[in-house]
């Protein structure tokens, strides 16, 4: 059985550790100040490079690549902290907040030092009420003990954190909506580029990190880049002569919820599957795995035959998924996968920013169809026509079969694919709010394409058993990564 | 909306302490714009809701026009435009949620409240009777793992039930 490895979480449960002397008492701060007295700030940025630490926030970008973005001749430069967690299935952030608040200000004071940054903005959904208490007391006691303010620590620096509170969208978890919401608008993402490392907020040079991202940073510096890269499964992307390393090092904090029995936080090194990750969370609730949703509500949903997939951010790309922000969702045989998909565009139905035409018609109108069939009214049209796919010379074109149409489920792909298209991953609009609709929208019907064509033929939701409601890999395009080869190979 | 159309009966102003706090916050900012949410935060948790008269307010303190902080209220979900109740209950009902019965203990709450759920055009049709409660879905409250869970105000409340609910609503004080 695997066993967790508690990195950031493993003092989480230590009575009082959110405040400065228990929290010093477990090493606490000691990690910065290696970093100050032992290393220059490039060294620093240098060593999270090496570590191959991956933003733990969505987007999986690499931390040492990201920093290497910003003009370090531009001032001031700042930091923003994105702990607006708001991605259904994901609440990992809380904890760090609620509970060891130091931690995160030990890693923006690394992150602050490595980059030359002064000013830091933790900017925290509204309804993190008691997180925001928690993390503005320890702010409070950090500047008391001066690790905070003018010349922390006698070295010269000067480091300022602000707490700052979200009012409930969504979309300001996206960076550059978030840096608008920061400059106190409308919390509408931008165009990029200019990316925010090179225009940022108020259009300085800005680093935007999540929570978990820096909490690593003090145990990359403490222990050393061996130790860190120890951790996780490293692979060698062999579209480059030698194979380009690939690294998913580190600790993950998954965030399981769902159908199995004991749901929480676990801290896992990343790679192991979802089986395994099941099992570590007190095993099934129910007979069978029927879907998991492995990255939070905005990736594609993996099907039963998908299990074995392991969980990190090279595996689940190359199984056109992604890791996303660790939000694990799991679906027993009960559960129908209609049903799911609607509660699911319902949420991002109401959280479209409304600035792209695409988003903000596409995606009601896709939340509309799927109701519609929720409803049993699914259109259903019962000519045949010739059906395009593959054909025997290897192109696309008239396979010389016929296939009947479910009216509404060409409309719902077709619709989600104009508003970010999946195979080709191009997108309509700002941001990539775009792809987490059609994502989901497109794969489940793809995959579970037998309980959405019940739906429309029967007039009512059908649960069907696990077996006849997926769809094979074999058969199947959604599964397959069209673009990215498949020759990735363990090192 | 220029400033002179809005009709404002009673003037807005901070109370000394929130006064005391705005002045520290606009000292975290190189521009006062941004500034904003924080404000308003405050103001709501003064006034109960959002009124025009604490636009004028805002956009007088932070110098921008009240079109200007109109539209930032309109757009973020946590700010009131209408009056709300005392205690105003969310309930998550996204997916994860969804899969462990929230509807049950929203059902529980409109029944148990006899009041609707609120859109946020019009919070007055989830506001009961007395203006003691409004009631609310929200989408994911980041604490899937205690689901199905509920915020009452500022609290959060998890692994809920209907018989859970009803101790929730009793120990509440008046
Ligand atoms: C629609 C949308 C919502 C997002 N929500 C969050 C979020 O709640 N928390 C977060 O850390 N990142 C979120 N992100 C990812 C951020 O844009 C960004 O990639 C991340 O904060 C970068 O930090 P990292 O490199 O440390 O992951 C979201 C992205 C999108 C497109
Ligand atoms: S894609 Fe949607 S959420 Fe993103 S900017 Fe456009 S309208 Fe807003
Ligand atoms: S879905 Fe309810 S807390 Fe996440």
């Amino acid at each position: 059985m695997v066993q967790e490895r508690r990195i950031l979480y493993e003092h989480l449960d230590v009575p009082n550790i959110n405040t400065f002397d228990v929290f010093r008492q477990y090493e606490g701060y000691t990690r910065f100040e290696k970093a100050i007295a032992e290393y220059q700030p490039e060294e620093i940025a240098q060593m999270v490079w090496d570590a191959g630490l991956k933003g733990r926030g969505g987007a999986g970008f690499s931390t040492g690549e990201k920093w290497s973005f910003v003009p370090r001749d531009i001032e001031p430069r700042y930091l923003c902290c994105n702990a607006d967690e708001s991605e259904p299935g994901t609440f990992s952030n809380r904890y760090v907040l609620e509970k060891n608040p130091h931690l995160l200000i030990e890693g923006i004071l690394i992150c602050c030092y490595a980059m030359g940054i002064e000013t830091t903005y933790v900017y925290i959904r509204g309804e993190f009420t008691l997180g925001k208490k928690m993390l503005d007391t320890a702010i409070k006691e950090a500047y008391e003990q001066g690790y905070l303010g003018e010349n922390v620590r006698d070295t010269g620096l000067n480091i300022n954190i602000y707490s700052h509170p979200g009012a409930g969208a969504y979309i300001c978890g996206e960076e550059t909506g978030l840096i608008e919401s920061l400059e106190g608008k409308r919390g509408q993402p931008r165009n990029k580029p200019p990316f925010p490392a090179v225009q940022g907020v108020f259009m300085k040079p800005t680093v935007v990190q999540n929570v978990e991202t820096l909490c690593n940073l003090p145990f990359i510096v403490g222990n050393g880049v061996e130790w860190y890269t120890q951790m996780g499964p490293t692979y060698g992307d062999t579209r480059f002569d030698p194979p380009k390393a690939d690294p998913n090092t580190g600790t993950k904090l998954y965030c399981i919820s769902g159908d199995v029995n004991e749901p929480g936080v676990y801290e896992l090194e990343l790679g192991l599957t979802s089986t395994e990750l099941i099992e570590v969370a007190g095993g099934l609730r129910g007979e069978e795995v029927k879907a998991v949703i492995p990255g939070g509500s905005s990736a594609p949903i993996l099907t039963h035959y998908e299990l074995d997939t392991r969980l990190d951010f090279t595996s689940l790309t190359l199984a056109k998924s992604m890791l996303g922000s660790g939000g694990i969702i799991v679906m027993n045989e009960t559960r129908n996968i209609v049903d799911c998909l609607l509660n699911i565009m319902k949420f991002y139905a109401h959280e479209s920013c409304g600035q792209c035409t695409p988003c903000r018609w596409g995606t009601p109108w896709v939340r509309d169809i799927v109701q519609r069939i929720a409803d049993g009214e699914g259109r259903q049209t019962t000519i045949t026509r010739p059906k395009f796919g593959v054909t025997e010379s290897g192109r696309w074109g008239d396979t010389g079969e016929t296939e009947e149409i479910y009216e509404d489920l060409d409309l719902l792909e077709n619709v989600a694919n104009n508003i970010a298209n999946v195979d080709t991953m191009t997108w309509n609009t700002i941001c990539v709010f775009g792809i987490a609709v059609s994502w989901p929208a497109v794969s489940y019907m793809r995959k579970f394409r037998p309980e959405f064509e019940a739906a429309i033929r029967e007039g009512k939701l059908v649960t069907l058993p696990v077996a006849e409601a997926t769809v094979p890999p074999e058969e199947n395009y959604a599964y397959q990564q069209r673009f990215i080869p498949k020759e990735f190979a363990d090192l | 909306m220029s400033d002179e159309i809005i009709q404002i009966e009673t003037p807005f102003q901070f109370n000394e302490e929130n006064k005391r706090e705005f002045d520290e916050l606009i000292g975290r900012y190189p521009v006062k714009e941004a500034a904003m949410l924080p404000t308003l935060h405050l103001a709501q948790r003064q006034e109960g809701y959002i009124t025009p008269a604490v636009m004028k307010y805002v956009a007088e303190l932070l110098e921008l026009s009240v079109m200007k902080v109109k539209d930032v209220v309109t757009f973020y979900p946590m700010f009131f435009e209408e009056p709300v109740g005392k205690y105003v209950i969310r309930v998550c009902h996204t997916l994860p949620c969804a899969l462990r019965d929230c509807k049950v203990v929203l059902d529980h709450l409109k029944e148990k409240l006899s009041t609707d759920v609120a859109s946020e055009t019009n919070l007055a049709k989830g506001t009961t009777d007395d203006g003691k409660f409004t009631l609310m879905k929200v989408e994911c409250l980041a604490s899937c793992d205690v689901a199905p869970v509920i915020m009452v105000n500022d609290d959060l409340y998890k692994n809920l039930t209907p018989e859970k609910v009803d101790e929730i609503l009793e120990q509440l004080p008046n």
